[in-house]
């Protein structure tokens, strides 16, 4: 079909450029005033006007035109022996005639290319010729109009390879390539892969289906409310996801990596004071509020609430009112500062456990432990470190603090009970027989102030004061200065903390941060004997008042400093043999940082964890296995506490797993309905329990009778296939809403509906009011009036400007440009070629990109013909000889018409695809710009292609060898329009590269004399003619074939009119490619069906 | 669902669903009830391998002449010049629908049926004589018949004509063209991976119950669509059914039951020679352990863009036959005698095989064809040669040629090979005679 339906002065130009006599002027006029009636009021027009038309037409056929085939036609076309298949004698009158439209459509064209009467027939005279052109296309225009809108015949689609591959991605939100292995999908319709002809069925094809959806079910993950789908198939690595997603909830809150500072799921303090301390004065003065900051900063907000309240609050509390005071003066830069003073308390409050043996006999009960430095006694150790070999021995200076802390109570002494210098293995050095007593004053060995006796190794001292002891080195080497501090009046209301320091130290009356370190000593199965040592301990009475203000302060820096706020390793390695499988442990974060919702949403997410990894199934077993180890073990029996409760929550797990059954029913129905695309009837869902209950009676799992039932969904036919509802009647009708929202979404996603297109289907919202109202312009024509924009429209817009609009640009663009599997299957002399192969994806990103931006920014398809811009990466740019500066990432480049390149014609896809293997083909090149982009019809080759001159003269260019071809009038007759288009692309070798010369070093000579006398230049010259005299039949193939893509099937006659209203609307709205899709989505073809017979 | 499975799948035969076979449909009106199975139960069935090379060979060097060992060959069939006595060249055939469109994609999909092609975005052909033989002669294998390619298929559409019919010759029905499998490893697993899964024929008929009901939904013409469907689940769920009673069918016990070669490795090998290699030895397999009767390999396409770096060719399939002028291109040579290799490597693995008193290739028919005699479309004069002796029903050792006379239809040949198998039609696709000679 290639019926121009002209109405526009550049139409009539081009009709008269061409190789054929245009039509008479007469009948442009009347198409176009016919045209306008359409928008009108068609249905009064198709009931009025073709009737009188078609009268008219008859009485001509019989009376002029019938005679003149008689002449001309029927000797071959008849009845008895019809050539080329065609009878036309049959057609004794328009009744006939309009019984067989496509018989006619196939004249109209011999005529048009003045193919028929072949040569050496009897020809008519231009005028017969003329007349009986003119019958036949005023006939089929006529005709046309009468069936406008006609939604034709589209049988049952099958998903294509792409769609289904993309509807399973939609569905399960994974990617997977099940149909990697199928058969090629072939093409039909209007050369696409959606087509419904093309899309077969066969037995081999349905077993792929079926061993695909199995591979697909196995990518299900049970969870305790419904499924989801993972990447993977196996359950560890399903388990790895949970963790990973669990982590990746940590991560929003607080950094997860161990770092030699602290331990992962620590606060990232530093940046909360330095917001604090850069909006200190206009959080004061109220200019801004707290959750503007925490947005500002990626804050949490919440603990940014509780972090301001604490800096400003005026309740006391010793460790943060040190805090306090230093913020009150801390400028900006100060925040590390305030972070490390932070850090150095928490070094001295809590410990961190290991967690693998968590449940065992004597384990700690969690990972991060409050420890309190204050207490009666302490004992307190100091290492000196060993002697190194030929060291010269000599005093070591170590220092007893008693530091008296200034909060007003008193009088205050302590006693050191026996300082000794300790080694294993070695008798203890009483600190008293080898230290000076003058050094030692005002404190004692032995004796109190006051004269009172005390053990006589034992040391008094005041506080504040220091007692400092000099050590003949070589008997502290290797040894641990050991004493315990109590209070000499256990119940003295005030505190001392005491230190044993290197060198001569001072007793400061601020309370200095203590230090924890915790000594381990393990027998194979974890630790066993915990020694907790305090480098700055705290002496106070058990019941003092200062016990108690310091515990107060210090649970007041605990609760808002933990040093972690979860465990973020979430499964344990921190003991050789484990119990603990995973490791929960974040009351802290949600209680200094999550908000109601965060914290559901991590409970759900542990609970799925706890499901998936159904940890309390194999905490089972690795307590069977934990317990056989420790059988004659000096660990006996401690695991032996463990085994009920582990028992008792894999009972509970059991339970809850059967539980859980019937609600991964409930989701698979749910699944089917989106699989389906529709809602399910009753009998469908009971249907589908039905098979897993048959399932599960053939003894399968739970688990394998799921997957199976899963299976089946992705082999229905209502999922495989786009089922639609016919209407009874005869008569076209408006497809069912849900169906609509599929044709949208196969047609601009290759995919089912997403769930806003889905719902607006339902609510009805879809199909209502699709006719927009038109507004009748002063000039007869219409356009839509934008108030109107319809709810199809809305969802329209919003699907073109989705990233998955990718799509239209892969199966429709690179489909209409015949580069689809440019990127997998285009292959190049090796030889000649090395550096192809590497840049084939490449090449073919590049138009995927543009097409991609064309939809999506709602481009104008002029820009296919002239764009400035392109898209590459490193590689690419590099082989277009781009100066791109750096960044290898694919990126939009402006300005590349002066490197030859811009539009669909410098891709180096179509350029390499339109060639040889090592050479290019003019041929090819000029065929493809002829028929794919122009929409010309080239007859057939002839059917004895001739044979030419065996001797092919020397030093001829490749270009020349091809005009050898035209030598022959036959061949000539399609090379004379093909062959020059190619010759202006010859600057551009087999896989697309600019270049000067040919394979054979002859300079390339790109100029060329086009059919229409145009002369043209390169590529430049050759977009030029394109854009300014062909761009009405370049405009017109992109959306035949846009409409044939949308349709699935072969545009026909009474899609012409629609054809047309989409140039003239392109033209009325800078050729935007939205407005070809909105026309082609609002038309009645795109949502209506009739039957197909 | 409270229904017993079996009685459900009863009731879905009573529906008439797998009545509605549309190839069965064709069938039908063309003659008599095929006897099944034409030899006795204790003789080597004979099988069928139908080998395709798309664009044509050199037309000036396909040709043999005289008979028996004596027989001289053309440069481009010397690769078979050891079966000259199993090898029987049939020239001057041809296809009259495939003159009408005179470019790749409107001569090819209609080789092996002589249907005519529907153009313009349509797909229909005619069912091919293999997937006749398939339809019955295949049904007492595991596997009805093997369809593979060394070529993805094309999705296009060349000059109004879809490019699928460039890459399938095979056709269960004339708007179902025979997908090809592609990759080696799967082939493999068709012809022996197990196929019956515990839960699979409930899933199966769960799915056919439910297309059947939309059938009724839909229009005719989709009926017709939503059948391919319901056969092809129909298919599959009998192939698990036949899984347990193979031998009880074959009624001949395979000089091999098990595969001798080892899985091929998954993919798509990337040396085309591998590629076809495997593929021969595929079909070699199917047809010693007798898991099929009936293949049909292509190995390329019609309008094939194959490249041969294995050859030292730098120029594509398709390019280089366009350069055939009927003077010797030692490239296009050298490509020709390719593909006739792949034909003589089968053949010799076939004929190494010993049944009883004959080899495996006497008790097949291997067909190399095209579809067009040379690289310029000229489909006037097909190049057909045979191999094998068809269980002693074919003379080999000769040349025929047909050319000038008035019966030489590829579809009188296609009639002739039916009758091989037992199938005896009166009349398929544009013929209503039998080559007398064959």
């Amino acid at each position: 079909m290639h019926w121009r339906w002209i109405s526009a002065t550049l139409s009539i130009r081009e009709a008269a450029r061409s190789l054929f006599p245009p039509p008479r002027r007469t009948l442009c006029f009347v198409a176009v005033s016919l045209w306008a009636g359409v928008h009108v009021a068609p249905e009064a027009l198709l009931a009025e006007l073709p009737r009188e038309q078609f009268a008219l037409l008859d009485s001509e056929y019989r009376q002029q035109i019938r005679p003149m085939m008689q002449r001309f036609c029927l000797n071959c076309h008849s009845s008895a022996s019809p050539a080329g298949d065609l009878d036309l004698e049959r057609f004794v009158a328009l009744e006939e005639v309009r019984r067989d439209t496509k018989a006619w459509v196939k004249v109209a064209e011999m005529l048009r290319n003045g193919e028929m009467p072949p040569e050496g027939m009897e020809q008519p005279t231009p005028e017969q010729r003329n007349q009986l052109r003119g019958w036949v296309e005023r006939y089929l225009h006529a005709e046309a109009l009468a069936n406008a809108g006609d939604p034709g015949a589209v049988g049952l689609r099958r998903l294509n390879n792409a769609e289904y591959t993309y509807t399973i991605r939609d569905l399960t939100g994974v990617t997977l390539n099940p149909a990697r292995e199928f058969p090629i999908d072939s093409a039909a319709g209007e050369g696409f892969t959606n087509a419904s002809n093309a899309l077969a069925m066969s037995p081999a094809l349905f077993k792929k289906y079926l061993d695909a959806a199995k591979g697909i079910a196995q990518h299900a993950v049970l969870l305790p409310e419904g499924f989801r789908f993972s990447p993977h198939a196996t359950r560890r690595d399903w388990t790895d996801d949970c963790v990973a997603q669990i982590r990746a909830f940590y991560e929003q809150f607080v950094p997860s990596v161990e770092t030699p500072q602290g331990r992962g799921g620590a606060l990232p303090l530093e940046a909360y004071f330095a917001a604090a301390l850069a909006e200190r004065q206009s959080l004061s003065t109220g200019r801004t509020n707290l959750a503007a900051v925490a947005r500002k900063q990626g804050l949490n907000s919440k603990y940014f609430n509780l972090l301001w309240a604490a800096l400003v609050s005026g309740k006391s509390s010793i460790l943060l009112d040190d805090l306090r005071s230093r913020w009150r003066t801390a400028r900006p830069g100060d925040a590390p500062a305030l972070a490390a003073e932070v850090a150095a308390w928490q070094k001295g409050l809590w410990v961190y456990n290991p967690v693998g043996l968590i449940g065992k006999k004597g384990s700690r009960p969690q990972w991060l432990e409050p420890v309190s430095p204050v207490g009666a006694s302490h004992e307190l150790r100091f290492n000196f470190p060993p002697l190194q070999k030929g060291e010269l021995a000599k005093e070591v200076v170590v220092s007893l603090v008693a530091a008296r802390l200034d909060d007003g109570k008193e009088p205050r002494a302590i006693v050191w009970q026996r300082p000794r210098l300790a080694a294993e293995g070695r008798p203890d050095v009483i600190l008293r027989d080898i230290a000076a007593p003058a050094d030692v004053a005002p404190a004692k060995f032995g004796w109190r102030p006051d004269g009172r006796q005390i053990d006589s190794a034992s040391l008094w001292m005041s506080a504040p004061s220091v007692s400092v002891f000099r050590l003949p080195a070589e008997l502290a080497a290797g040894r641990e200065l050991v004493a315990t501090a109590l209070l000499d009046d256990a119940d003295a209301e005030g505190s001392v903390q005491v230190e044993i320091a290197e060198g001569v130290a001072k007793a400061r009356p601020e309370l200095q941060p203590n230090a924890v370190s915790v000594a381990l000593s393990k027998i194979n199965i974890g630790a066993d004997v915990r020694i907790v040592t305090h480098l700055r301990p705290i002496l106070a009475g058990d019941r003092s008042a200062a016990k108690k203000q310091l515990e107060t302060a210090m649970e007041d820096h605990r609760r808002l400093f933990p040093p972690g706020v979860c465990y973020t390793k979430i499964v344990p390695a921190d003991e050789t043999l484990t119990l603990n499988l995973l490791y929960r442990e974040d009351h802290h974060l949600t209680r200094l940082m999550l908000d109601a919702t965060q914290q559901t949403r991590l409970d759900e997410l542990w609970k799925q964890l706890l499901y998936v990894s159904q940890d309390a199934l194999r905490t089972v077993d690795v307590l069977e296995s934990l317990l056989e180890t420790t059988i004659k073990h000096p660990q006996e029996g401690v695991f032996d506490s463990a085994v009920a409760p582990i028992q008792k929550r894999a009972a509970t797990f059991r339970q809850e797993l059967l539980a859980s059954e019937p609600r991964h029913l409930d989701g698979l129905v749910a699944f089917a309905e989106r699989a389906y695309r529709r809602p399910l009837a009753v009998e469908e869902k009971s249907e589908l329990r039905g098979l897993y209950g048959r399932l599960r009676k053939q003894e399968l799992t739970h688990d394998d009778a799921f997957r199976l039932t899963l299976a089946r969904v992705f082999t229905a036919a209502p999922f495989l296939y786009r089922l639609e509802t016919a209407p009874t009647g005869p008569f076209a009708a408006e497809v069912a809403p849900l169906e609509l929202a599929s044709r949208l979404s196969y047609f601009l996603w290759s995919s089912q509906p997403d769930e806003m297109l889905r719902k607006s289907a339902e609510s009805g919202r879809l199909a209502r009011g699709n006719e927009p109202a038109r507004m009748r312009l002063k000039n007869g024509s219409t356009s839509v009036s934008h108030p109107n924009v319809t709810e199809l429209q809305r969802h329209t817009r919003r699907m073109l400007k989705d990233p998955r609009v990718r799509r239209l640009a892969v199966e429709f663009g690179c489909q209409w440009l015949h580069i689809q599997d440019f990127d997998s299957g285009e292959t190049k002399s090796e030889k000649l070629f090395p550096e192809f192969a590497g840049l084939r994806g490449e090449m073919f990103e590049e138009a995927v990109r543009f097409l991609t931006d064309l939809f999506e920014r709602d481009g104008s398809l002029l820009s296919l013909l002239d764009a400035g811009h392109t898209f590459v990466n490193g590689h690419l740019a590099k082989f277009y000889g781009l100066e791109v500066p750096g960044v290898p990432e694919w990126r939009r480049v402006e300005g590349i018409q002066q490197y030859g390149r811009g539009g669909i014609l410098g891709f180096s896809a179509t350029l390499a695809r339109q060639s040889g293997a090592s050479r290019t083909s003019p041929i090819l090149r000029g065929n493809w710009i002829s028929e794919v982009l122009l929409g010309e019809k080239l007859p057939r080759p002839p059917k004895n292609v001739p044979q030419l001159a065996d001797e092919v003269p020397e030093g001829l260019t490749e270009r020349q060898l091809i005009e050898r071809h035209r030598s022959d009038a036959a061949c000539a007759k399609c090379h004379d329009r093909i062959d020059p288009l190619g010759f202006a692309l010859e600057g551009f070798d087999a896989i697309g590269r600019r270049r000067e010369r040919d394979a054979a070093g002859l300079p390339i000579d790109s100029r060329t004399t086009l059919p229409d006398g145009s002369v043209v230049e390169g590529l430049a010259g050759l977009r030029t003619y394109l854009r300014e005299k062909r761009c009405d039949a370049f405009i017109r193939q992109f959306c035949r074939k846009l409409f044939g893509y949308a349709l699935g099937r072969e545009l026909q006659l009474s899609d012409e009119p629609l054809l047309a209203e989409m140039q003239q609307r392109l033209r009325r709205n800078n050729y935007r490619v939205s407005t070809a899709v909105e026309a082609i989505v609002l038309s009645p073809q795109f949502r209506k069906i009739r039957k197909s017979e | 669902m409270t229904q017993h499975p079996f009685s459900r799948r009863k009731m879905l035969r009573g529906l008439g669903v797998t009545m509605a076979l549309p190839w069965m449909e064709s069938l039908a009106v063309w003659g008599d009830t095929p006897t099944s199975g034409s030899r006795p139960d204790s003789q080597a069935p004979i099988r069928l391998a139908v080998l395709f090379a798309g664009n044509g060979f050199h037309q000036g060097q396909w040709w043999a002449k005289g008979r028996g060992s004596d027989m001289e060959l053309g440069a481009v069939l010397a690769p078979l010049s050891e079966f000259r006595r199993k090898l029987l060249l049939v020239n001057g055939l041809f296809n009259a629908e495939a003159l009408k469109g005179n470019i790749h994609s409107s001569q090819t999909g209609n080789l092996l049926s002589g249907a005519p092609l529907a153009s313009g975005g349509e797909i229909r052909s005619g069912t091919s004589f293999d997937q006749v033989i398939a339809a019955q002669y295949g049904q007492t294998t595991k596997v009805p018949s093997l369809v593979l390619g060394c070529e993805r298929s094309n999705p296009g559409i060349h000059k109004n004509y879809s490019m699928l019919y460039s890459s399938h010759i095979s056709w269960s029905s004339p708007t179902a063209p025979t997908p090809l499998e592609l990759y080696p490893a799967l082939a493999f697993d068709r012809l022996f991976k197990d196929e019956a899964q515990r839960g699979d024929r409930s899933v199966l008929d769960a799915v056919l119950e439910e297309a059947a009901r939309f059938r009724g939904q839909v229009s005719r013409h989709d009926q017709r669509k939503l059948d391919e469907y319901l056969n092809s689940v129909r298919e599959v769920e009998q192939r698990i059914e036949r899984a347990g009673q193979r031998e009880e069918l074959q009624g001949w016990r395979p000089t091999l039951d098990k595969p001798n070669m080892s899985r091929p490795p998954d993919g798509i090998p990337q040396n085309i020679a591998d590629h076809m290699r495997l593929m021969c030895d595929v079909l070699v397999l199917a047809f010693q352990t007798d898991t099929t009767r009936v293949c049909t390999l292509k190995l390329n396409n019609d309008h094939s863009y194959l490249q041969f770096p294995n050859l030292n060719v730098e120029v594509g399939h398709h390019e280089l036959s366009h350069s055939d002028r009927g003077k010797m291109s030692p490239d296009w040579l050298k490509v020709n005698q390719f593909f006739v290799e792949q034909c003589a490597y089968m053949a010799r693995k076939l004929d190494a095989i010993q049944e009883g008193e004959r080899t495996a290739l006497d008790n097949s028919v291997v067909m190399l064809c095209s579809s067009m005699m040379s690289g310029i479309h000229d489909a006037t004069k097909l190049p057909v040669a045979l191999l094998g002796g068809g269980g002693g029903q074919l003379e080999t050792g000769r040349v025929l040629d047909y050319g000038g006379q008035p019966n030489r239809k590829m579809c009188s040949l296609y009639l002739s090979l039916l009758d091989k198998y037992g199938i005896r039609l009166k009349q398929f696709g544009d013929s209503n005679e039998r080559l007398a000679e064959i």
